[in-house]
């Protein structure tokens, strides 16, 4: 098992460091060829679809390619935002961009006012105005008293809001309106040249080989700062990586996402994946799945219809992804664990009918073994109808047999066992409350009720060694000991002329 | 820059005076922790105040005092995980920086996010990340260190199960084996008896005893007084100043531990009284 | 690059705007600037006590779809829907939160950031597909047009012209969030500061939090029009970030929010006349100057104090208290 292990981790960093080398490589002569963004405008539904899929259009590829790799850098560092509990950095830091890339639309402008967007100038104004707001949020959590959120609110607010002060001012000039600078709002993957999917290709590859050869100093510091820096790692070095590649990850997903939901690209992948998996190496590589299908599904989306932002569709294809996620993930989903809870449920219900069938046992002195549906249904409070249920359910786990007639039901060997350490955990529990606790004789049994459910072999022992091996409860009934039942009226040990419990069908 | 340290060819450590040639430096095997006037103010208000320390070789060392005392930072300012108004701390005869290799740390268990999606095996792994270069990855034979340290604190079962689902004397023994993984000489654990369960205590001190007769160093932060005397070799109370230093037997006493914890404590009288006991 | 930053003109930036033909919009847009920052920002002092400013920043984004279905289904403009549909959204942001945030191990800041998103994506969605009909557009969204408010009929009531509709909207809304912190204050201070002694005392902390999100979403929908759902964040959070650097004490906060609000507006007005930007972003810029201000000069714990104290009180460390003895 431990080999195992050890294979399938070392399989894992392979596919990693392959799948890494195949991406770069499938980037590369994709984004090679240039041609002019299509038009597309007036087409209907259908078309949309069929142009979409044959990937005939460049503009189609690029805008495909774009949100597939912009999917993939969002949810690798998306991840570590998430685990840190840092995701409203990515919000303020995403929000933060917003001036810088109207200062680069600026210098575009001034440089030469017939094409003014240059993806590289964007990457560089955009990572300073980001990584600037955050050593701001940094600057105000350490001199003022204001906490953490408010920084971040009030950092997300003001260069927002000079970013936009910035764009308004751009688009009263006679170049800036036809810019493209309001598409930076809400996303167009309509709008990726081929020079962005060039930008786009080469920061995801830069992401994908930091986060390769950086692995285990992203994860240390992530887990346990303090730890990572006695342990000589530069923390503060790799905080700072991982803000620059977390700028770099919202300035290639501007064009396609917007400033305003490009937050949602870190995170929610990222969360969904966390809900999946619990190795952090599954995490990143999930993230990046689901951000890559987030990705193309929120550029097909805005691809059928007109003028439509396309942020909005992947954001909510993210959103969709972690809402499968939360309904049906295996261990932490919401169905899962409703299951559970019912299997739960079921269990505790049948071990009761258990626990009533030896009351009623008891309460004859084990005279006669068959215990009928009316005795039970009256001990247990219920409709004959309903501890019929309960007798097949039993039956069903073979925990017990039904007469032919339907009337009388008998305990399988197992099902004697069972109600017995029930009725011990029960009794146990009690003693050790009205010992131990000094808990109210009468106040006891409601605990017990709950608890008798839920306690493990290794904890009885202890109970028992605690109690000195006392044989009777608090209400002077008699605990089952395990031996004892053996020796007794346990079937298996019982005389081979007595009828009852053990008969199996 | 006066002063500037250095390792020569053969590899030992040396130390250059203002610019003048290489002089070798003393590293002391007997001293594993050296520290001198330290000071560390956090916001102006001084939480450790001129500590003068020097921990012999091989000891395993109670930090006592009340809350608020200084016990958590005199080891976080140890590891330089918080920056020193004045003074300075010698590991081995050098700088922290130098022989970090050989400096185990357990930290608090709530320092940590116990739902990060990592298994024990990944966090003792790290363990022997301080010992890779900066873009090695852990090899078969850190692997192996890894899953010794694991049964040495009876956790290898465990070691491919989430670090949430375990309890948290499991959780406490998991930061152990990560610290054993360390293969350090000198061990700092930040209050590893808080929260966990007894057979878990149990453990923990009889690891400590062990590694204490491989000639270790361990200093352990700890609050619960009447355990102190019995777990530990020598006691240092601290309370912002070191209140004092020394074996167990010759610290643990009445006034000593006044003035310590002041008169704030009612724990103290009982513990006093204890005292008092086995004096007669 | 000159039509860039236009030619600062006293004149035109500071006097004009005051002048006879301009005076009324300029008023009003004053006013309506100063209402809602105002309404915001003492809602959002409770925001900043409770560390929830980004609570208040997602439910900010998320009356995005609130408003859109509600014009949607109402077929109309109507306040009405407007406030149901927030009140709606408001609450469904809360609960998704809480949902997301107890129900799985995501911890509290991502489930924020996955519901707040979300909503937006759907309002953003609904707002570009059914533009005419919601009579919303995106720059609206983004930034408000409070530079319209002046335009348009007026409000009257028993036959006398109040004024534009979003003003008197927002005045009563300003109103009733005076009158109920000033009815709740111990309430609310008291759930904001210590929720065991809130229910100690007997106030249901759940149900003033809820109180408090419902609200928050009608005074972000109120400001809505005139800000957007984006620059609300800076409304809630400056004006009272700004006041507790100043102060410690909360009435006092609350007087210098109102006061942050006022000289934030008229001040923005100014900007924005000057580089003929966004009147409401300017706004947030100014509030934010002057909360640079207050960060730097302010006299209990500004930057500047904080260097003095530095400089003059040498050495920085001195023991507080009275050491125990060495022995």
């Amino acid at each position: 098992m431990k080999t195992d292990v050890r294979t399938k981790s070392s399989a894992l960093r392979f596919v990693c460091r392959w799948a890494a080398l195949v991406l770069l490589l499938l980037g590369a002569p994709l984004c090679a060829r240039a041609d002019k963004i299509g038009d597309v405008s007036d087409i209907n539904i259908l078309d949309q679809a069929i142009r979409f899929f044959t990937f005939q259009d460049p503009a189609v590829r690029y805008a495909l390619i774009g949100s597939m790799l912009l999917g993939i850098t969002c949810g690798l560092l998306g991840s570590f935002l998430v685990v840190r509990k840092m995701a409203l950095v990515g919000d303020a830091l995403s929000h933060a961009v917003l001036p810088g890339v109207a200062a680069a639309f600026l210098w575009g402008i001034a440089r030469d006012p017939a094409a003014p967007k240059d993806p590289l100038a964007i990457l560089v104004g955009a990572t300073i105005a980001g990584l600037l707001g955050t050593v701001f949020v940094g600057l105000i959590k350490q001199t003022t008293r204001l906490k953490e959120d408010t920084a971040l609110g009030m950092v997300l607010a003001t260069f927002f809001s000079v970013g936009v002060c910035l764009l308004t001012m751009i688009q009263r000039l006679p170049s800036g309106n036809k810019s493209g600078l309001d598409k930076f709002l809400f996303g167009q993957a309509a709008a990726i040249s081929a020079a962005d999917v060039q930008l786009m290709a080469i920061v995801t590859g830069v992401a994908i080989v930091v986060l390769l050869l950086f692995y285990k100093e992203f994860l240390v510091t992530s887990f346990d700062a303090g730890f990572a820096r006695s342990a000589g790692f530069p923390t503060v070095l790799i905080q700072n990586a991982l803000m620059m590649l977390l700028a770099f990850a919202v300035v290639i997903a501007l064009q396609a996402v917007g400033v305003v939901l490009v937050s949602a690209m870190l995170i929610t992948p990222a969360a969904a994946a966390y809900l999946l998996t619990d190795r952090m190496h599954l995490m990143l590589i999930l993230a990046a799945v689901f951000g890559l299908v987030a990705g193309s599904v929120g550029a097909f989306l805005s691809f059928l219809g007109n003028h439509l932002p396309t942020g909005p569709f992947m954001v909510l294809g993210a959103s969709a992804v972690f809402g499968g996620a939360f309904l049906f993930g295996p261990r932490h989903g919401v169905v899962a664990r409703w299951w559970r809870q019912r299997s739960r449920a079921r269990r505790v219900r049948r071990e009761n009918t258990l626990k009533s069938i030896y009351h009623v046992l008891e309460q004859r002195e084990f005279q006669g073994e068959g215990v009928s549906l009316n005795e039970l249904a009256q001990r247990r409070r219920e409709t004959i109808e309903e501890a019929k249920q309960q007798a097949i359910e039993l039956q069903r786990y073979q925990f017990a047999t039904l007469q032919e007639d339907g009337d009388t039901i008998f305990l399988t060997p197992e099902g004697w066992e069972r109600a017995c350490s029930i009725v011990r955990n029960h009794r146990l529990w009690e003693l050790y409350l009205t010992n131990a606790a000094n808990i109210a004789v009468d106040h006891v049994h409601d605990d017990a009720e709950k608890i008798e459910h839920v306690l493990g072999d290794e904890v009885v022992r202890q109970l028992e060694k605690r109690l000195d091996y006392a044989t009777k409860d608090p209400h002077g009934r008699l605990i089952p000991s395990v031996s004892d039942l053996r020796k007794g009226q346990s079937p298996a040990e019982r005389p081979a002329e007595a009828v009852g419990y053990g008969r199996r069908l | 820059m006066i002063a500037k340290l250095e390792t020569d060819g053969q590899g030992g450590p040396t130390v250059r005076l203002f610019n003048g040639p290489p002089r070798p430096i003393e590293v002391s095997e007997e001293v594993p922790l050296e520290i001198h006037d330290l000071t560390v103010a956090y916001h102006k208000k001084p939480v450790l105040w001129g500590i003068d320390l020097s921990v012999p070789k091989g000891k395993l060392v109670g930090i006592v005092g009340p809350n608020g005392a200084g016990k958590s930072t005199l080891i976080k300012a140890v590891m330089g995980l918080v920056s020193l108004s004045s003074g300075w701390i010698k590991i081995f005869g050098l700088p922290y920086k130098t022989s970090r290799t050989r400096v185990g740390y357990v930290p608090q268990r709530e320092s940590v996010d116990w739902d990060f999606p990592v298994n024990v095996m990944d966090v003792v792994l790290m363990g022997r990340y301080g010992h890779l270069g900066l873009i090695q990855r852990p090899t078969r034979a850190d692997r192996d260190i890894a899953r010794e340290s694991l049964e040495k604190v009876k956790m290898l079962p465990f070691a491919n199960r989430q670090i949430a689902n375990l309890s948290g004397g499991q959780q406490q023994r998991v930061f152990l084996a990560r610290a054993l993984a360390q293969e350090s000489d000198l061990y700092f654990m930040d209050e590893p008896f808080a929260g966990v369960d007894a057979a878990t205590e149990t453990a923990i001190v009889t690891l400590m005893q062990e590694l204490k007769d491989r000639g270790k160093t361990l200093l352990v932060v700890h609050h619960d007084l009447p355990t102190a005397r019995n777990y530990f070799d020598m006691l240092l109370l601290l309370n912002m100043r070191v209140v004092a230093f020394g074996p167990t037997e010759q610290v643990f006493t009445h006034d000593l531990l006044q003035a310590t914890y002041g008169g704030r404590l009612t724990i103290l009288s009982e513990v006093a009284h204890e005292v008092k006991q086995r004096a007669t | 690059m000159n039509d860039f930053i236009p030619h600062f003109d006293f004149q035109r930036v500071f006097l004009a705007p005051w002048t006879a033909n301009n005076l009324e919009s300029t008023a009003w847009i004053a006013l309506m600037g100063f209402l809602v920052t105002a309404a915001c920002g003492l809602v959002g002092n409770y925001l900043i006590l409770r560390r929830m400013a980004l609570v208040g920043d997602a439910i900010s984004h998320s009356v995005l779809p609130g408003i859109a279905i509600a014009f949607l289904l109402s077929r109309s403009r109507s306040a009405t829907a407007m406030f149901v549909g927030a009140l709606a959204a408001g609450i469904v942001t809360t609960v998704i939160i809480e949902v997301i945030h107890h129900k799985t191990r995501v911890k509290q800041d991502s489930a924020i950031g996955i519901a707040f998103t979300t909503l937006f994506a759907i309002g953003v969605i609904l707002v570009s597909l059914f533009a005419a009909k919601v009579d919303l557009d995106q720059e609206c969204v983004l930034y408000g047009e409070i530079a319209f408010v002046p335009l348009g009929e007026f409000t009257s009531f028993a036959g006398i012209v109040l004024g534009p509709p979003s003003v008197v909207r927002m005045a009563i809304v300003t109103l009733a969030t005076v009158l109920l912190i000033a009815v709740f204050y111990k309430e609310l201070l008291v759930s904001s500061f210590d929720p065991g002694l809130a229910a100690s005392l007997g106030i249901n902390a759940v149900l003033v939090h809820y109180a408090l999100m419902c609200w928050l979403s009608v005074v972000v929908v109120s400001a809505f029009e005139a800000v957007g759902a984006i620059l609300v964040i800076a409304m809630l959070i400056l004006p009272g970030a700004t006041a507790s650097l100043i102060s410690q004490r909360l009435p006092v906060i609350m007087g210098l929010t109102v006061l942050h609000a006022a000289l934030s507006s008229v001040l923005g007005i100014h900007l924005a006349t000057w580089l003929e930007c966004s009147t409401a972003a300017a706004m947030v810029i100014m509030a934010s100057t002057l909360f640079g201000a207050a960060w730097i000069f302010s006299p209990t714990d500004g930057l500047l104090r904080r260097w003095l104290r530095k400089r003059l009180a040498e050495p920085a460390v001195e023991p507080t208290v009275q050491m125990p003895q060495n022995s």
